[in-house]
């Protein structure tokens, strides 16, 4: 987890240049971009855990070693939100609990494929000084039974909640400022598209 | 009506979103090759109907740069604004829709701000009452503080708390009342407020106004109300001069769809005040 955040940190040193704050900054437009980038790094990440979270070829060890890395990505506190076309009222889970649910589902085939669309909003600032924002994907879900027919199948639209906040680093006795990006609560909820 | 608006709606598209199916993402999620146009053009979040109002972004959703002439550009501006409308309702489909769009393509014409006031949410939610399902309308509110800003809650519907005010006829308002030389007498006569309940508050003054977010954290405080659910969000905006409109979610298929404006009212800034009054009664 440490080698994944420091190198998340390194690439952001990369792309942004090295530099100490000695006060908490604005956001130039460039670093905002960038930023925009790390977040969407992380939700394509979670897109990538997801399938393989959900795939019936996926020995169980090794989904739950990816439950991991996907919880990893997430704020601690950080909750996903599922309602459905049938039922609205929406139901509250943690990470792991979601996709341990996904990874249950009784079903003996199941296709997750992710839209190209993305859409990243602006980001706000919070009253802490901590940067929100809200990252939109879509996904369609097809579950399929033993004899391969479709039994169920949606498309959901994902508000993912990104949360940049400034940090600050020791590397080689220097006080190094940093922008780390997590993700916070999602929201899944059913569209009417199939 | 219902087929003349789809109509409109696809020459919208036809002229302002062929080149979708061209358009490549950079490192875009998924590889999923399916058509994506009605995805493209729901407005998927309020940030983007922002955007798209202001003419911040293109129709395929990349950011103008401030300092490009696209920026704001009152040309391209109209003909994206017609696609923030429902197209289905002919109170947001008809004259005074455009009407709206002249007004937002003048010179000098406004554009919404996210910390620009005058803007709420309104999330209907379920809540338990003493034991029963009841629905109550929150108004949230941004506020700034600190570095940033954060939603406050500023007032709440429900019925329950609006039945206990009611306004009653003058002439029986007028009738309960502690004369003004009462002081005199110790007040003796002070029992007459309590003899009905239902009626107290005739007896506060006249410029009185009940006070509904505090019955509501007294009753939440109590235990009386348990948060449920909740049920749908919907946005009332009235930082346009001269113009209310609300924007509510529509989840359907076809190319009009996500956020979307639902209702559009022609108010000037006096009436204004008073709705405001009740949006947000601590600021106005």
């Amino acid at each position: 987890m440490k080698k994944i955040l420091f190198a998340l940190a390194f690439a952001f040193f990369a792309l942004t240049g090295f530099q100490s704050f000695a006060q908490e900054p604005e956001l130039t437009p460039e670093r905002k971009h960038d930023i925009d980038s790390l977040a969407l790094e992380k939700v394509r990440d979670l897109s990538k855990y997801v399938k393989i979270v959900g795939s019936k070829d996926t020995p169980w060890s090794e989904a739950n070693r990816v439950i991991d890395r996907a919880e990893e990505l997430f704020a601690p506190d950080a909750e996903i939100g599922v309602s459905s076309l049938a039922k609205t009222k929406i139901e509250y889970y943690k990470v792991r609990q979601y996709l341990e649910r996904l990874m249950r589902l009784n079903y003996d085939r199941v296709e997750i494929d992710w839209y190209k669309i993305q859409y990243v909003s602006d980001l706000q600032r919070q009253p802490d000084g901590t940067y929100v924002g809200v990252i939109t994907v879509f996904q369609t879900f097809k579950g399929y039974d033993a004899e391969g027919r479709l039994v169920y199948q949606d498309t959901t639209k994902k508000d993912i909640t990104v949360y940049v906040k400034r940090k600050e680093a020791q590397i080689g006795g220097r006080l190094i400022g940093f922008w780390d990006v997590m993700l916070g609560d999602m929201r899944v909820k059913e569209t009417a598209l199939k | 009506m219902k087929a003349f608006s789809r109509f409109f709606g696809f020459l919208l598209l036809l002229t302002s979103f062929q080149r979708v199916d061209a358009q490549v993402i950079t490192g875009s999620l998924g590889d999923f090759q399916m058509d994506e146009t009605a995805l493209y053009t729901m407005t998927k979040q309020m940030s983007q109907f922002i955007s798209r109002f202001n003419y911040e972004e293109d129709q395929y959703g990349t950011k103008i740069d401030p300092k490009s002439p696209d920026y704001h550009n009152a040309d391209k501006r109209k003909t994206v604004l017609p696609l923030l409308f429902d197209m289905d309702n002919p109170r947001t489909a008809g004259s005074l829709r455009d009407y709206f769009i002249e007004d937002l393509t003048k010179k000098n014409a406004q554009n919404l701000e996210f910390l620009g006031g005058r803007w709420f949410a309104e999330v209907s939610a379920r809540f338990i009452w003493k034991g029963q399902p009841v629905d109550i309308s929150m108004i949230m509110a941004i506020e700034k503080e600190g570095l940033g800003s954060k939603w406050v809650i500023s007032n709440v519907f429900f019925n329950e708390f609006q039945q206990m005010f009611p306004q009653g006829e003058l002439a029986e308002r007028e009738k309960h009342f502690l004369h003004p030389m009462s002081h005199e007498l110790d007040f003796m006569n002070i029992y007459k407020i309590f003899n009905d309940p239902q009626i107290i508050e005739y007896y506060a003054s006249t410029k009185y106004q009940p006070d509904y977010l505090t019955l509501f954290f007294y009753e939440i405080k109590l235990g009386n109300l348990v948060f449920d659910s909740v049920d749908k969000v919907k946005f009332h905006i009235f930082q346009i001069n001269n113009w209310y409109f609300e924007v509510s979610w529509f989840n359907r298929t076809g190319y009009n769809s996500g956020w979307l404006i639902s209702n559009l009212v022609y108010l000037d800034e006096a009436e204004k005040q008073t709705l405001l009054k009740i949006y947000q009664p601590d600021q106005y």
